[in-house]
């Protein structure tokens, strides 16, 4: 079988080692790789002192959720539908409803969430409560610091979903 | 007339072959062969279908206009299709039509998740509303009952509820009000709907309009799991299904079983789910020492009450309430096994014994639920159904306006069901047996044209509805045998479909007659030395013969006659082992207390009255320490030193199947969901076979009969003091020897001067689950004296006096109610009720007594809180 000429691939080799090749290769690219290093010795650290300074998040960021009221009456958005938890692939969602009282109403409609439980340990933050929720009552907040000594104390119940949370997050800026 | 076999047709929809018998309709036959048509109105259970919504319509070849598929029934060759562009429009419009006015607010809608509405919608709606003007408005949620919320702007109109209380229950009370767009369903002048079924349009209804004030808002269809089982708090043993929540009953749904209860469940099963968790339901086991109950561990409580029974011995009787067959089989066994005593009983009074039930329970003379639909003919003998078996009452009511049925009622008080019936005979109190004897006699001859006789000379099927309350008391054992009488004179045996149906007291009463419960009989109803019966228990406590009793599942001082005798006996005996749901009366006397389970908690197996055998399963946490019963009774049993080798229910039920010969091989899986007719297994030959339990007990320390040898623990002189004191339980086991003939039927007691023949009758809301559940409590009864409309005129009485009704010592208060059609010289009060309990004056086996009519007594009322000058300033 002959070999024709195109069917030849001449593969390149480096210098020998020894002489002004070898030097190159033992100095000349230790430099070049250098150059990415010191060039970083002289621009702002990208390292975020956490615990001291909190990394920003984006809007769209699915943190620890947080439960609404209306702005202008007060009333809790929740009527207690149970959506969320239908919703929930973790399971982790658990609302009993009950039936508003109308002189000491708790939510605008028939029902209200007589307890709302989310079970943080289980919770995947996936955001389908949200995406289920047919009176945006719940939303993803942008709360990631949620470690705690104890499971139990990882379930957050209704009174703590609408809290206005402490913002230690702070929001991504436009373009950062 | 006889079920007959419909004719299997062929025809196509939508290009499938599909088989379905003569005359079904198309809708249930496109089911049949997996095609599905949506529906609203449509529901077979409410009889004719009304073709109202228009949701089924279907293109029919060789039809120019669309059909309605709910009310088009079948033809051979008919090629139907129902994914045509025309049919597609046309649902698409209903649906739209439908959502003109449908409020969208499923969130907050409690039907949310399990709305026909929300899934038709979703599958045959448009997906979007041209809608945009004011929808009609209404006042919501309003009360259309204590129990049932409606709101009207969900409300689409199908009529379902409306039919339901008109065609079905017949009560009558919803209607349509108004007409076109401004229709609403309603009652006349707004009055509350009460009725003992209006439960049941709650689950009707198809979208979020008619819920039920105690599960409105608890669970979404994904909090929850359905768990099947039986309802036992009445003979009619409902299939139900419990939703169970966090495993607690939220709410009790009716599970479909024709064969039963034809999908329908009464108020009383729906809702007194809520006793399981009322404030007096026994929790734990507990002990009384010096007069203080306190809460004990299971061991503890069991060794007590095994130490108090071991040393009672054959001084022990046993009476059994609720129970199911295994319970049941265990009690009579440790009785008869261990303690070698035959004092058991789990009727009111003296009824059916063994001898009689054997007799009655003659497959060739049984008939069964589903009988009554296709009957010619139905005789309802000595029973209101509507108070003693609630779905008896929509059976009867279904065959005489669907089937055209003829309907004899034959009672001692006016019922619920003589308005639709051919034939109504009237007897006195305790005259059933006079009037059976009677009837007996005329059809055996042959000669009536006319009247129940007649009717029964006409008729091909005859279903005989009978209450136990006619066998019991003096002339039952009469009725009895003209009750087997009858059925042979009309015969019942020969016709496929006639026969028999005896509605117990107790909602097991078959069940435990069958097992052994009986003083005179064992499992299988083999015949056994006698025993006392309830009334002879009572006496035989007080008077210190017996000296340990178990109460199982019963409150004697409510619900058995005498409730007075009662509480001396419970006073009086040494030993009290109750076991009980809920604390009462007669818990105050237990010195071991242990909880029962309810039937939402229970595994067992329970004997509708037509024989059928259906499983109690258990889909519900026993609260606080419950426990299964059966392992408690087995615990104690090998205590008290006769083992029973039972493990788990499967077992127990193996042991129940081996001890009594017409249920042998018997297993859950055959029983299934729906239940098997001990009567259609090949086992049914086995009837009147002797238990091969008998030998057990015949090894055991004594023999069964209190008169027996010394044996039994009796002193010589003690059995001969005992013979008169259970001559009540005794007298109809001597009537069989043919001492007495039958005819003693006509020694009723005759109305002196002034006085009135009282009979007492149970109600369903009379009942201690009726008053623990919230939801129901506005229907517990006040005593009330029925009386006819002579009597109360030669007596100066009008409805809503307040009288006394007395007999002997005993008095009760009542408030007068003047009825029409009640027998002259004869009154009626309720049995069970809180206060005032008719048990107090009725005849001490339970039959019908002499009493006088005086003006109310003044009650002595126990202040309970604080006394002193509060309570003097209260009175």
């Amino acid at each position: 079988m002959s070999v024709r000429p195109e069917e030849i691939t001449v593969v390149p080799r480096g210098p020998e080692p020894g002489g002004k090749g070898g030097a190159y290769r033992a100095f000349g690219e230790t430099l070049r790789g250098l150059r990415t290093t010191m060039s970083q010795m002289f621009t702002k650290p990208v390292t975020i002192q956490y615990p001291e300074e909190k990394t920003p998040v984006y809007p769209r960021f699915r943190g620890r959720h947080r439960l609404h009221r209306f702005e202008d009456t007060g009333l809790e958005k929740c009527v207690g539908c149970s959506l969320c938890a239908a919703a929930c692939p973790a399971q982790c969602i658990r609302v009993v409803a009950a039936e508003n009282d109308p002189e000491n109403r708790v939510s605008a409609g028939e029902r209200y969430a007589a307890v709302y439980e989310i079970n943080l340990a289980r919770c995947i933050f996936c955001g389908y409560c949200e995406l289920a929720c047919p009176f945006d009552a719940i939303t993803m907040g942008h709360d990631y610091e949620m470690a705690d000594y104890n499971r139990s104390d990882l379930i957050f119940t209704k009174e703590m979903l609408l809290a206005e949370p402490i913002e230690r997050a702070p929001l991504r800026r436009e373009g950062e | 007339m006889p079920r007959t076999q419909p004719n299997r047709i062929t025809l196509t929809i939508d290009g499938r072959e599909i088989e379905a018998d003569e005359g079904t309709m198309l809708v249930d036959a496109a089911r049949e062969g997996d095609v599905e048509i949506p529906v609203f109105c449509y529901e077979p259970k409410l009889g004719e279908p009304v073709g109202a919504c228009r949701m089924c319509l279907v293109e029919i070849e060789g039809i120019p206009k669309l059909q309605t598929s709910c009310s088009t029934p079948v033809r051979d060759g008919m090629v139907v299709h129902t994914r045509t562009d025309q049919v597609k429009e046309a649902q698409e419009s209903v649906v739209e039509f439908l959502l003109v006015n449908h409020p969208l607010d499923c969130p907050v809608c409690d039907k949310g998740g399990e709305c026909p509405l929300q899934d038709i919608s979703m599958g045959w709606g448009p997906d979007r509303n041209r809608m945009v003007d004011q929808k009609r408005h209404f006042e919501k949620p309003v009360p259309l009952s204590p129990l049932v919320a409606i709101d009207r702007e969900r409300c689409i109109l199908c009529y379902r509820c409306v039919r339901f209380s008109q065609e079905v229950s017949e009560d009558e009370q919803l209607q349509l009000l108004e007409r076109g767009d401004a229709t609403f369903v309603g009652t006349f002048d707004d009055r509350p709907y009460i009725a003992p079924f209006q439960g049941n349009i709650t689950e009707l209804c198809p979208v979020g309009a008619l819920t039920s004030y105690t599960y409105r808002f608890r669970a979404r269809p994904w909090d929850i799991e359905q768990g099947g089982s039986v309802c036992t708090l009445c003979p009619s043993q409902c299939n139900v299904s419990f939703t169970v929540r966090d495993e607690q009953v939220a709410r009790v749904l009716a599970r479909d079983n024709p064969e039963v209860d034809d999908g329908w469940l009464c108020d009383k099963g729906r809702y007194a789910f809520q006793a399981m968790y009322a404030d007096d339901r026994v929790l734990g086991p507990e002990v009384t020492s010096d007069g203080h109950s306190t809460p004990a561990s299971w061991q503890e409580a069991e060794e007590t009450a095994a130490e108090g029974l071991a040393s009672a011995g054959s001084r022990t009787a046993i009476l059994v309430g609720d129970a199911s067959n295994e319970e049941g089989y265990l009690l009579q066994r440790i009785l008869r096994q261990a303690l070698g005593s035959g004092d058991i009983d789990s009727r009111r009074g003296p009824g059916v014994d063994g001898d009689a039930a054997l007799k009655l329970a003659d497959p060739a003379i049984s008939a069964q639920t589903s009988d009554i639909d296709t009957a010619d003919l139905v005789i309802v003998v000595g029973t209101d159904p509507i108070q003693s078996a609630p779905s008896f009452d929509l059976r009867v009511r279904k065959a005489v306006r669907r089937n055209g049925t003829a309907l004899a009622v034959a009672s001692d008080r006016p019922g619920a069901l003589e308005g639709g019936a051919t034939e109504v005979v009237r007897f006195p109190p305790g005259g059933a047996p006079a009037f059976l004897e009677e009837l007996a006699g005329k059809v055996k001859r042959g000669r009536a044209k006319t009247g129940l006789a007649g009717l029964i000379a006409d008729s091909e099927q005859t279903v005989i509805v009978w209450g136990e309350r006619i066998v019991q008391g003096a002339g039952g054992r009469a009725a009895v045998e003209a009750l087997v009488e009858l059925s042979e004179a009309a015969g019942l045996a020969d016709q496929e479909g006639s026969g028999l149906i005896g509605i117990p007291d107790n909602a097991n009463g078959r069940g435990l007659r069958e097992v052994g419960c009986l003083p005179d009989a064992g499992p299988g109803l083999s015949p056994t030395g006698p025993g006392r019966d309830a009334g002879a228990i009572r006496e035989g406590l007080e008077s210190g013969e017996l000296e340990a009793v178990v109460l199982f599942g019963v409150d004697p001082i409510r619900d058995l006659p005498d409730p007075e005798g009662w509480r001396r006996a419970l006073e009086a005996a040494g030993h009290v082992v109750a076991f009980s749901l809920a604390r009462n009366e007669s818990t105050e006397f237990a010195d071991v207390l242990l909880p029962l389970e309810s039937h939402a908690e229970k595994d067992g197996t329970v004997t509708h009255p037509d024989g059928r055998i259906q499983r109690v399963r258990p889909s519900a946490r026993r609260p606080g320490e419950v426990r299964p019963v059966w392992q408690v009774l087995t615990e104690l049993a090998a205590m008290l030193g006769s083992s029973t080798g039972i493990t788990s229910t499967p077992e127990a039920l193996e042991a129940v199947a081996s001890a009594v010969p017409f249920y042998a091989g018997l297993t859950d899986s055959e029983i299934g969901g729906r239940g098997v007719r001990w009567q259609e297994r090949p086992a049914a030959k086995d009837l009147g076979t002797p238990s091969p339990d008998l030998t057990l007990y015949a090894t055991a320390p004594g023999p069964f009969s209190p008169l027996g040898s010394g044996a039994a623990g009796l002193e010589a002189d003690e059995a001969s003091v005992l013979e008169p004191a259970s001559g009540v339980g005794r007298s109809h086991t001597d009537s069989s020897g043919g001492t007495t003939p039958p005819s003693s039927v006509s020694d009723l007691p005759t109305p002196k001067d002034g006085q009135l023949l009282l009979g007492t009758y149970p109600n369903l809301w009379a009942d201690q689950v009726v008053e623990s559940s919230p939801a129901l409590r506005f229907l517990v009864p006040a005593q009330r004296l029925e009386i006819s409309g002579p009597d109360a005129t030669r007596l100066g009485l009008s409805t809503g006096d307040e009288v006394s009704v007395r007999s002997g010592e005993e008095s009760v208060n009542a408030r007068v109610a003047v009825r029409a059609a009640m027998p002259e010289g004869a009154c009626f009060l309720i049995e069970g009720t809180p206060a005032d309990n008719g048990n107090r004056v009725a005849g001490e086996d339970g039959g019908p007594t002499l009493v006088e009519i005086g003006p109310p007594e003044v009650r002595l009322e126990l202040v309970t809180s604080g006394g002193g000058p509060e309570g003097d300033e209260a009175a």
